[in-house]
């Protein structure tokens, strides 16, 4: 998967309206809330067999920084 | 000898709150998306004067109107919102449910696990010839707990009791159980102050978690996230588990009933045990999360919807604690 594939996922998955692109701050989606959270948890374990924990979540600030926390080398 | 589950009733409160009533009160919130993906429409809340106990008396009376209270030798009442720090809630019961006064009582505190826990407590009092038949009841008002401001709760809980007759039998109906704890997350759902550790605090601060959720340490406060992976990294393997203490195949089974706490949740655990949609029970779309009462409440719609009996089911509670639970349990009868 490629960064941007996974961005336009996120887009999806996460039902956001806005396109996002890496510099997007989490805290300014509407969108983003527990909810948000469990889904993107679950959807990392789903595609890369990693688990987030809530201390991960918590870091997060933007798109980017979740790249970051799954590791840019699992990346296309 | 053997046990088996002959009877559930169920109740909820009156007041029934509704997504849209919950958008009024939250009008910047999308009710829709919470709709879609927790998987939950209506909840019922007590009203200020009633309590878990109240809904508990109304379940055991619908219980009642199929057969003879003076059976009941024992009463198991599972609760996390008891009447009073003392005496014990179920002593109370007995008294108000006329019931006879040779029997044996006791009060236990869980909270997802509780119901499961119960069927076990139960089968294992009728085996050593404890008891004949076992009144389980699950009652909970978590409504009281949550700040009026504490939206994900709002929407999440609800309260309800179920009353469960479970009997000795010919043919022995529960199977194995298993049964996990980890005490190191005891602060990921909990009501922290007005037990004996900390106080009622009058003046606690309010405290934002999540999107504008405002809880103190009067009230409730779950960590989502934190449940959702405890849940998502432990209950799937469990369930392997507990069908491998029972011998059994998934093919077997005709039913898995877990815990319902919402649908987001129980469809990343069914897609993680590769089991077929129509044998994974998820429905809380009228009633909600209503802690130990959801799995008794699924059984009694599971059996009734279905319009059939003779089903093999896994039952599976897990949560607050944390504790875990599950074990294999046969229905043959309209319950």
């Amino acid at each position: 998967m490629t960064k941007n594939e996974f961005i336009l996922m996120l887009q999806e998955k996460l039902e956001i309206e806005q396109i996002l692109d890496g510099k997007t701050i989490l805290n300014n989606l509407e969108e983003w809330d527990s909810l948000a959270a469990m889904t993107l948890i679950a959807l990392v374990y789903e595609e890369f067999s990693i688990k987030l924990t809530v201390e991960d979540i918590n870091s997060l600030t933007t798109v980017d920084s979740i790249i970051d926390k799954i590791g840019v080398t699992k990346f296309n | 000898m053997g046990a088996i589950i002959r009877n559930i009733e169920f109740f909820y409160p009156h007041k029934k709150i509704s997504n849209e009533d919950l958008s009024v009160i939250f009008p910047d919130y999308n009710f829709t998306k919470f709709e879609e993906k927790i998987g939950i429409k209506n909840r019922y809340w007590v009203n200020q004067s009633e309590t878990a106990f109240d809904l508990a008396k109304q379940a055991c009376e619908k219980l009642f109107q199929k057969v003879d209270r003076n059976i009941i030798d024992y009463i198991l009442y599972c609760t996390q919102s008891p009447e009073f720090f003392l005496p014990t809630t179920a002593c109370v019961l007995q008294n108000s449910l006329g019931l006879k006064k040779n029997i044996g009582a006791l009060d236990f505190n869980l909270g997802c696990s509780g119901f499961v826990y119960g069927i076990n407590i139960a089968n294992g009092l009728i085996k050593i010839g404890a008891a004949k038949n076992i009144l389980l009841v699950t009652a909970e008002a978590y409504s009281k707990y949550i700040h009026p401001q504490d939206r994900a709760n709002k929407g999440l809980f609800g309260d309800a009791a179920a009353a469960t007759l479970i009997s000795h039998s010919e043919e022995d109906c529960i199977g194995e159980f298993l049964f996990g704890t980890d005490g190191s997350g005891f602060d990921k759902l909990i009501v922290k102050n007005g037990g004996a550790r900390y106080p009622y605090d009058p003046s606690a601060l309010e405290m934002n978690y999540g999107t504008n959720n405002t809880y103190s340490d009067n009230h409730l406060f779950m960590d989502g996230p934190e449940i959702f992976n405890f849940t998502s990294s432990v209950i799937p393997n469990f369930t392997q588990e507990v069908l491998e203490k029972n011998n059994i195949l998934m093919d077997e089974i005709d039913q898995f009933i877990l815990h319902q706490a919402n649908s987001f949740m129980l469809e990343s655990i069914r897609k993680k045990l590769n089991a077929p949609k129509e044998k994974f029970y998820i429905d809380l779309f009228d009633g909600g999360n209503t802690v130990s009462c959801t799995i008794p409440i699924a059984l009694k719609k599971y059996i009734e919807n279905n319009n059939s009996t003779h089903k093999s089911i896994i039952i599976i509670g897990f949560g607050v604690g944390l504790s875990w639970a599950g074990g294999f349990i046969k229905i043959k009868n309209i319950l």
